[in-house]
């Protein structure tokens, strides 16, 4: 048993994003450990995707390709890995913590008598696999004790895509034993609610409110913000389930993550959920009467003040700066 | 249908927590406990389905005496029985143990469906509904956001990121773990308190861990403020013309 | 002169342009045996149709349940209340004057014609004990005349007003039934009047005394058919009352979630809504009724009348109906509508207007009740209430440590047994921006006057608006939690900046165990006034009477004279028992937008339109309420100022909360 086997993440032939931190995390835990990384896709035909994986500094990469693995089902994905993982004997099994790593990747431990480190926000020496608990309120760090592959999954925006080292390997082929009578779930087409008008992944600045905006026709004095700054709007979750805004502006864990170059927070606590969306924006300043919010944590800049007496005035100044 | 729900009790959400003094958890005197949120609202979804499709609700939980209180506000809620599962040292069992100890109290009750929340307020793990299923050999699904009953079985709706959603039918039983927001939750009533008093709270015990943790937990410590933020004070004007300077200057916005 | 015979004695009489006025009254020298006959049958007749009615109004009344936490102590207040009340029409007259007066007179001339009315059906049957020729019945019959003309004018005056008139809170449609019995009333009364202008002898007098009589057993029937039944119950009703203001009851062992079907009815709230005078004075002061709500607060208790009447009391009907509109066959229907009873406020005007002794409160609540408790109120902001009383302990939702940071920044000092008093934040003072501030000033004010004092380290609701809106199981948990917090740390004394506060801890929390004594800061600060700064700034300030504060707690004058240091008091319109609510009571701070107008409104532009510079409260929910309404407004709107504000302002400026 040994090595680091990093499992990615992709969709109708696009990556899931976070396949690349896991990446990240995977080679940088390889390095650490001295051991060797390797990477698998999964799909029915991925021969592009992984080829593009070829390209990075891994021991080898696994496509793992069966027709019944075109669309994610737990019940295929967990059989056909629990023989990837066995056929490979690696040490650690790294995934990025995604919507869908969290509905097999459980599973998949338990198949290993084993219990899946979820959402670590970070890996230090031992390793020692840091998690948040209370809602981000204390940090813990968590060992594992078996001596069976560990399994790991990663927070969105804890390592960083653009860390994926380059080099050139080779990609190996394993088709997984699968029988359509294994497969007992029959997944729809993802579907979005509402007609998507706005992308908030592309925006590259974004002022975003929370519930400390009060009552929802307060808004506006945040939109005027947002056009000053030609920035896109958006909400924490609580606006959004309120109807104030729609669910398609909503950042956070069940909404959109995003990165852009300034994000600002308007009336933002800083709820656990929330942060995950912005964390990885690469400015961030935050108004809110409370100064012990936890939107400070990550915030650059921070004004501890009434955002109805703040924004007004700020939106006046960027007014004024723009002539 | 008979619907088991596994719901787990809590520290409340914005009690103060303090460390322990070994490091290992938290000091839990002086605390108080409540349903984990997600797990409301498996709850609340689970008596939704019995109010439309009819059938029992199950109420599962496991841990000290504390627990019994919170299995009572959920039969007072509307759930028919509650079982307890006596267990004092949940702090050394893992998700796996935990999960093998819950199948071990429902190996008799042959539910239709198993409801849990997604994820516990204090750990966050998210894992035990979906390991329970694989114990049970069940289909499972997660981050459920609706269900519906159809002749075949069941038609779910599952979040998915950045908003999307995706409908996944299966086959019954099997095991959902439920997202918050789905329902509007109700609230407990006197008529309900009064009623639970004579609804059925089964005790079991749980048996001891057949094998040791595969994960530890070492040590719980507040995290680092790992970014220094800067602060700006003064008037809303002052503060004002500090932000655009920085936007202009250091964010380059503007 | 013309001398009339009857008896011996000769009596006095003169001629007036050609009418015989005589000094005493004229009766019919004899009466027949067929004349006593009819009378005797009629008296017969009458009384049975009295009882073949109010013999099962009683059995209804008796039949309902007990009411288990009634007692007649203190008599004492019950037989003054009665005195005042009925005996004095106390009530009658001061909140209705003209018409109070009116009726008054009307009810004072039947008292005094009972005595009459007897003798009058004693005289054929030659039992009589008032002769006409006797001193002592010369004098008591015209004492009874002058009272016949006084009955007469008001009574006709009172028909003029609501049948030419129509003031609205007589209700809308015409009351044929009322006109029915003021001509009835006028009859009894000029053909009373009349035998002082007929000779004894005659056909004349025995028509008159005929007129007199068949209107006597005509009306008798009607009395339990009518409104009018109120002469019989509503000193009963203003006797039994329960003691005290809006008094909930208990409930009753397991069965019992308040008022949910005609079982639940119990002996007084039957007593009581058979007593409806259906006067208005409830719905005239109304702040739903006023502003286009559904809820009308007469029609709950002919609601309950009218259901008594159809269904009875062992009736497993539901009490509250469905229809928040007019049904065809059963217009009514909407006032006993869960809508309507969702948008009572409890400022209690209407329990305080009633002049039979109705307590509308305990009804309307009991209502409530009956849908909470059961989880029938599907409403997804009392849903939303409950939850946030469940989960956080403060009715707005808010994370504890929303509180804990307030206290630490305001430095505020914990209580730890040895400070005299414990200052009882609340929600608003613990959450709201608003409430805040009043709790900084007067924590400024506590400080200037040197009295020690601390906060408790943790404070749930005290369970006010889960009270108000019927969830027993909200409240039970917040009162028990609240008096051991207090029992544990020994707090001997508390002082609050809320009347919710202060009332449901006072009073409310009484079924659950004992709370120290509990005072308002205006009370507080009443009381050590000649230790605060009188330093008016000659401003005009109105002073808005909080319900919970007046009409709850009979604090009227202690905030006044707070306001009165601080400039210059000017009373609204409808002020003490009569202020108008600011809408925030009830739980209904909490509940969505209001129908029709807003409360809130209503009362603010009443405020602001006394012209005065600043409003003065002393409640936080009305501060709340007010804030936005009064900024909004053109012009310049008066500032909005709670009694510890007004204080506050006036002391030395360097002293802050935390600083000895």
């Amino acid at each position: 048993m040994s090595g680091i086997l990093v499992l990615t993440e992709q969709r109708g032939g696009a990556w899931n994003r976070m396949s690349f931190e896991a990446l990240a995390a995977g080679q940088q835990l390889a390095a650490r450990l001295n051991m060797e990384c390797s990477a698998a896709v999964m799909g029915s035909d991925v021969s592009a995707l992984s080829n593009e994986l070829a390209g990075k500094k891994l021991a080898k990469v696994f496509a793992v390709q069966h027709t019944l693995l075109k669309d994610y089902t737990s019940d295929g994905f967990i059989t056909a890995l629990e023989q990837l993982i066995r056929h490979v004997d690696p040490a650690y099994v790294i995934l990025p913590h995604t919507y869908q790593v969290r509905d097999f990747a459980p599973a998949l431990a338990t198949r290993f008598k084993q219990v899946l480190i979820s959402d670590v926000i970070a890996i230090h020496d031992g390793p020692v696999f840091v998690r948040q608990l209370f809602q981000g309120k204390l940090n813990a760090d968590y060992k594992q004790t078996a001596s069976a592959p560990c399994f790991v999954s990663i927070q969105a925006g804890v390592f960083r895509a653009e860390a994926v080292e380059a080099g050139a390997t080779t990609v190996e082929v394993f088709t997984p034993q699968l029988e359509a009578s294994q497969i007992r779930s029959k997944p729809g087409e993802p579907f979005r609610e509402a007609a998507q008008t706005v992308d908030l992944s592309a925006a590259q600045v974004i002022v975003s409110v929370g519930r400390g905006i009060g009552e929802q026709e307060n808004i506006a004095i945040v939109q005027e913000l947002a056009s000053a700054l030609g920035a896109e709007l958006a909400a924490s979750r609580p606006i959004c389930d309120n109807g104030w805004l729609p669910m398609e502006r909503q950042v956070g864990s069940s909404g959109q993550t995003v990165a852009p170059r300034l994000y600002l927070a308007v009336g933002i606590s800083g709820a656990i959920q929330h942060l995950v969306g912005m964390k990885g924006s690469k400015a961030v300043i935050a108004i809110n009467k409370d100064e012990n919010a936890p939107i400070f944590e990550v915030a650059d800049y921070g004004v501890a003040g009434d955002l109805f007496e703040i924004v007004p005035a700020l939106t006046k100044a960027v007014v004024a700066a723009k002539q | 249908m008979k619907i088991l729900v596994a719901i787990k009790q809590v520290p409340e959400r914005d009690a103060q927590i303090s460390i322990a003094g070994d490091g290992r958890w938290i000091d839990e005197s002086d605390l108080n406990y409540t349903i984990n949120e997600p797990d409301a609202y498996a709850l609340e979804e689970a008596l939704q389905l019995k109010d439309k499709n009819g059938g029992e609700v199950v109420v599962l939980c496991a841990g000290p005496e504390r627990v019994t209180s919170t299995l009572r506000e959920a039969l007072a809620k509307g759930a028919d029985r509650a079982i307890h599962i006596e267990a004092d040292d949940l702090g050394h069992r893992d998700t796996l143990g935990l999960a093998q100890v819950l199948a071990e109290a429902i190996k008799d009750e042959s539910p239709d469906l198993i409801l849990t929340g997604l994820q516990s307020d204090d750990l966050g793990l998210g894992q035990t509904g979906v390991v329970l299923a694989e114990i049970l050999g069940m289909p499972h699904a997660t981050i459920i956001m609706q269900v519906e009953v159809t002749g075949a079985g069941l038609k779910v709706k599952r979040e998915l990121e950045d908003g999307w959603f995706q409908h996944v039918e299966m086959p019954l039983p099997a095991l959902l773990t439920i997202q918050s927001g789905g329902n509007k939750l109700r609230y407990a009533t006197l008529m309900g308190i009064k009623k639970a008093k004579t609804k059925e709270m089964k005790t079991v015990q749980a048996a001891a861990p057949a094998a040791g943790q595969t994960i530890t937990l070492e040590r719980v410590y507040l995290p680092e403020k790992q970014k220094k933020t800067e602060m700006l004070t003064g008037t809303p004007a002052e503060i004002a013309a500090k932000l655009v300077e920085k936007l202009k200057f250091e964010v380059r916005v503007i | 002169m013309y001398v009339a015979r009857v008896g011996a004695r000769p009596m006095g009489a003169a001629f007036i342009s050609g009418m015989h006025l005589s000094a005493t009254l004229a009766e019919p020298a004899h009466f027949s045996r067929l004349e006593i006959a009819l009378l005797l049958v009629g008296m017969v007749v009458s009384t049975a149709l009295f009882f073949w009615r109010f013999g099962p109004i009683l059995r209804i009344i008796f039949r309902s349940r007990k009411d288990t936490d009634f007692s007649l102590h203190p008599v004492g207040k019950r037989v003054w209340d009665f005195f005042a009340e009925v005996l004095c029409q106390a009530k009658v007259i001061r909140q209705r004057p003209l018409p109070g007066l009116a009726h008054a007179f009307v009810f004072w001339g039947f008292l005094a014609f009972v005595l009459v009315t007897l003798n009058h059906i004693a005289t054929p049957l030659g039992l009589s004990f008032l002769h006409p020729s006797s001193y002592a019945g010369r004098f008591y019959f015209i004492f009874a005349a002058l009272w016949a003309l006084l009955v007469a004018v008001a009574i006709a005056g009172l028909f003029v007003r609501r049948f030419l008139a129509r003031p609205i809170w007589l209700g809308e449609k015409v009351s044929y039934e009322s006109g029915v019995i003021a001509l009835l009333i006028f009859l009894l009364m000029v053909s009373y009047l009349a035998a002082f202008f007929v000779a004894p002898d005659g056909a004349g007098i025995r028509a008159v005394w005929w007129t007199h009589t068949l209107t006597l057993l005509v009306f008798l029937p009607l009395i339990p058919h009518t409104k009018h039944l109120h002469l019989v119950l509503s000193p009963v009703t203003v006797f039994l009352k329960r003691n005290g203001f809006s008094k909930i009851p208990p409930l009753s062992g397991d069965e019992d979630f308040g008022l949910v079907t005609g079982r639940d009815v119990t002996q007084l709230i039957s007593l009581q809504a058979y007593s409806c005078v259906e006067c208005g004075r409830c719905t005239e002061h109304c702040p739903a009724s006023n502003t286009g709500k559904v809820l009308n607060p007469k029609e709950i208790i002919l609601g309950t009348r009218s259901y008594l009447n159809e269904f009875g009391p062992a009736s497993e009907t539901p009490l509250l109906t469905d229809t928040k509109i007019d049904s065809p066959d059963n217009p009514a229907a909407k006032y006993m509508s869960m809508e309507a009873a969702f948008e009572c406020t409890t400022c209690g005007s209407c329990e305080f207007q009633c002049p039979v002794g109705i307590q509308h409160l305990p009804i309307i609540i009991g209502l409530r009740r009956g849908a909470t408790n059961t989880g029938t109120w599907e409403d997804p902001h009392g849903t939303k209430l409950f939850l946030a009383l469940e989960k956080n302990g403060n009715a707005l939702g808010l994370s504890a440590t929303e509180r804990d940071k307030f206290i630490q920044k305001q430095g505020l000092p914990i209580f730890d047994g040895t400070q005299e008093y414990c200052l009882w934040l609340g929600c608003m003072g613990g959450y709201d921006p608003k409430g805040r501030e009043i709790i900084a000033d007067f924590a400024r004010v506590m400080q200037h006057l040197g009295t020690t004092f601390g906060v408790l380290k943790k404070e749930k609701c005290t369970g006010d608006p889960a009270r108000r809106l019927g969830n027993d199981l909200a409240f039970q948990s917040m009162a028990e939690f609240g008096l051991k917090a207090l029992e544990t740390a020994k707090v001997q004394k508390i002082v609050a900046i809320c009347p919710h506060c202060v009332r449901t801890i006072s009073n409310d929390w009484r079924e659950y165990g004992v709370a120290p004594e509990i005072e308002h800061h205006s009370e507080f600060m009443a009381r050590h006034k000649s230790l605060l700064p009188q330093q008016s700034s000659g401003e005009s300030i109105v002073y808005h009477d909080p319900c919970y504060l007046g009409r709850y707690r009979e604090v009227y004058e202690q905030p006044r004279e707070i306001v009165s240091m601080a400039g210059d008091l000017v009373e609204a319109p409808r002020s003490h028992e009569r202020s108008f609510c600011c809408g925030a009571g009830g739980g209904l701070a909490f509940l969505g937008e209001e129908n029709g107008e807003r409360v809130s409104h209503v009362r603010a532009a009443e405020l602001a339109g006394t012209g005065a510079q600043i409003v003065g409260t002393a409640c936080p929910f009305c501060n709340t309420m007010f804030r936005d309404t009064l900024s909004a407004m053109d012009g310049a709107p008066p500032q909005l100022l709670d009694i510890a504000q007004l204080t506050a302002r006036a002391l030395p400026q360097t002293q802050k909360a935390g600083e000895q």
